[in-house]
């Protein structure tokens, strides 16, 4: 049983490139607009050989590296101090509230103002984008902690500090760590998206967007598979392993086995 | 019989307001300063009084009504087109085997792709105006959809469709009784989660596509005028519309159906 779905994976992929190629090659539509399988291949392995598809994914990658590591810095103490003090709580919760359901892309045309066109409106844009989950996912987290636990640390002699450190953080991490995954879904859509509105020079969704007006489908193709092949690999490696570091290795939740 | 007396009942309800009120008199005091002392120029950064004033002015002027119409609109016919591929695709990979086995890793892999990276290419394969930018929200929502209805499918207890079939359903009454019902909840889900996706790629698609009109396309307007007031009451009201579709629309919808019949509590 289990190759089946792996057969199955590949025969979907390949049945959708046949089809794909037959309608290319049909010329149904001018070729300029359905690049064949074969021209998307050689696009991509042009700009993979000549290094500017490793430019354009290291400035993506470093403005949401940048704005990610920002919300984490300003949502998560937010977010723990609003699961552990009411009064905090009932200043930042109305507030995050009314601001998480407004799209972050909606910002983006302001952002160019306030900002200029560049990395730092894209930063700006991947922190909007990134904070709200974060904060969000870790005050659910403090506040599911057990308070057994709470109390069995503290009747055990716990300080403040040791309590915060040894119990909520740890107790509130699989919520948090659903938070940042979360986090990242919305900001890779927003960096991608703010990179297409706030044309800079550099950045996937730039190529996408700039091949547009050259009629370089081929690129275009080649770059979202890209687009796609990052975030499936931030998705399934990095937040994977994180969880399978610390949260599923102390037992806080099953992780499926692939 | 114990009455809590009007006053107290006031007085309580008035805290509870002027609590929920307190967190945005302080931020729009901020804002307020830093607009008239920050560095930023008043064009860039408008006081709270413009942005107010604005807002008022817009709203008696239509102009508001009139874009967050047309973007609903867009909304409508592209979540409703998404929602109904998405919904049978998740029908199909739900109740066959084989099409499981041909459109699970598609959608799958379709799934995690950010809607609004394909604008650019819905523009060259559909011109530019209203039909890539329906087309791209539809597209955007099918993939939830269909995820979670596939999902919802295969959770129908296998208990209820055997019963079903012991009593002698046909195969479409167990459709509409058992299987239709059962996934509902998870159904539901995939819309809610659907419409939020449509929601912010169409808002974004709508600076991108050059429509005439909506909320995407006046922000986007805007800045060419450094109309900064205008496009914060524009952003306003794309979180309020967001909002009221997510409580009104779905909370109802839950309410008058899988709440109803028992199946989630709320």
């Amino acid at each position: 049983m289990r190759w089946r779905p792996i057969v199955g994976t590949a025969i979907s992929f390949g049945l959708a490139g046949i089809a794909w190629e037959a309608f290319a090659r049909s010329a149904v539509l001018p070729s300029a607009i359905t690049p064949s399988l074969l021209d998307v291949g050689q696009a991509l392995w042009g700009t993979i050989r000549n290094g500017t598809m490793f430019v354009h994914v290291g400035f993506t990658l470093f403005r949401i590296l940048v704005g990610l590591v920002l919300a984490i810095l300003v949502g998560v103490p937010i977010g723990m101090l609003m699961g552990r003090f009411g009064l905090i709580e009932r200043f930042f919760l109305p507030l995050v509230s009314v601001l998480s359901p407004i799209p972050s892309l909606a910002w983006v045309p302001l952002f160019i103002l306030w900002f200029g066109l560049g990395n730092t409106a894209a930063i700006a844009l991947v922190l909007y984008a990134a904070v709200f989950p974060l904060v969000l996912n870790t005050w659910t987290g403090v506040r599911s902690v057990n308070q057994l636990w709470l109390r069995a640390a503290s009747a055990m002699g716990a300080e403040r500090q040791t309590l915060f450190a040894k119990v909520v953080l740890p107790g509130a991490l699989p919520f948090v760590i659903a938070g940042f995954r979360q986090a990242f879904a919305r900001s890779w859509i927003a960096v991608v998206g703010g990179e297409m509105i706030a044309a800079t020079k550099w950045g996937l969704g730039w190529v996408v967007f700039d091949s547009k007006e050259f009629l370089n489908t081929d690129v275009m193709m080649g770059t979202l598979v890209v687009i796609g092949l990052l975030g499936l690999a931030f998705e399934r490696l990095v937040f994977q392993a994180v969880e399978n570091r610390t949260v599923a290795r102390w037992g806080m939740v099953k992780t499926v086995k692939a | 019989m114990f009455r809590v007396p009007a006053t107290v009942w006031l007085t309580s309800r008035a805290r509870a307001g002027a609590e929920l009120a307190f967190p945005f008199v302080v931020v729009a005091v901020a804002w307020q300063l830093f607009a008239m002392y920050g560095p930023m120029p008043p064009q860039l950064f408008p006081s709270v009084d413009k942005i107010v004033a604005s807002f008022v002015r817009l709203v008696g002027n239509g102009v508001l009504a009139v874009n967050a119409l047309t973007t609903l609109i867009r909304l409508v016919v592209g979540f409703g087109l998404g929602a109904i591929v998405g919904v049978v695709l998740g029908v199909l990979m739900g109740r066959s085997r084989w099409a499981e086995d041909l459109l699970v890793p598609l959608v799958s892999v379709g799934n995690p792709i950010p809607g609004l990276a394909y604008a650019p290419l819905f523009v060259i394969w559909f011109g530019l105006g209203d039909v890539p930018c329906v087309l791209l929200v539809g597209f955007a929502t099918a993939f939830p959809v269909a995820v979670n209805t596939w999902t919802g499918v295969r959770a129908v207890k296998e208990i209820w469709i055997r019963a079903a079939i012991g009593m002698g359903a046909a195969e479409r009454q167990l459709f509409r009784k058992v299987v239709l019902p059962g996934s509902l909840p998870y159904m539901l889900t995939g819309l809610r989660l659907g419409l939020a996706r449509a929601w912010r790629v169409l808002v974004a698609v709508e600076m991108l596509t050059s429509v005439r009109q909506g909320l995407g396309w006046m922000i986007f307007g805007a800045r060419e005028f450094l109309n900064t007031d205008v496009m914060l009451a524009g952003i306003a009201v794309i979180g309020i519309v967001g909002l009221a579709l997510e409580k009104v629309v779905f909370e109802r919808l839950e309410q008058y159906t899988v709440v109803r019949w028992g199946m989630m509590t709320r």
